[in-house]
C-alpha cells in the first residue's frame, strides 16, 4: 500500500491525461483512415493526415 | 536547366515524386501492419501508377536513371539535358 502511494508522481506532467511515469515510451498503434492525396501527400511530409504535425514556426507556446 | 524543358515534362516528373513519396508512405505503414488488405491494394495502386508514369516520362524525355535500370532508344539518351535533378521547378 505504501508502496502504491510511494509510485504516484506528485507532479502531474500532462495534467489532461491520466498519471505518466517517467521514461515509459507509449506508441498506439496506427488505424488506417482518411489518406491525404499524393499531390497533398507531398505537401504535407506524411500521407497521414493523423500524422500531420505543423510546428508553429519560431512561436514559442506556453505549456 | 537550360529552359527547354517543357511543362509537360515537369508536371510528369512532379507526379513521378508524389506517388513516389506516397510508394513510401505505404511501405512504411505496410512494415508495421502487414495483413491489411485495404493498405496492401493502395500501395499495389500506387505502384501501378508510378511505373506507368516512369514508362511514359521515359517514352518521351529517356531514362529517369542509369547503370541498367532503364533501357535507353537510339541515340543513348542519358547524355542528353536537362538530367532529372537539373529540372528547375
Amino acid at each position: 500500500m505504501a508502496r502504491d502511494k510511494e509510485k504516484q508522481p506528485e507532479v502531474q506532467y500532462y495534467p489532461e491525461i491520466p498519471p505518466l511515469e517517467l521514461a515509459t515510451a507509449y506508441v498506439p498503434p496506427q488505424v488506417l483512415g482518411r489518406t491525404f492525396t499524393p499531390a497533398e501527400a507531398v505537401q504535407y511530409g506524411t500521407l497521414f493526415p493523423e500524422l500531420y504535425r505543423p510546428y508553429p514556426y519560431g512561436i514559442k507556446t506556453a505549456r | 536547366m537550360n529552359g527547354l524543358e517543357s511543362r509537360e515534362q515537369v508536371r510528369l516528373l512532379r507526379e513521378i515524386q508524389e506517388l513516389e513519396f506516397a510508394a513510401v508512405e505505404w511501405n512504411l505503414f505496410l512494415d508495421t501492419h502487414p495483413e491489411n488488405r485495404e493498405a496492401l491494394e493502395a500501395y499495389n495502386a500506387t505502384v501501378a501508377r508510378l511505373n506507368e508514369k516512369k514508362r511514359a516520362y521515359e517514352a518521351a524525355y529517356g531514362p529517369l536513371v542509369h547503370f541498367g535500370a532503364s533501357a535507353s532508344a537510339y541515340p543513348w539518351r542519358w547524355i542528353e539535358d536537362p538530367w532529372p535533378w537539373e529540372i528547375d521547378y
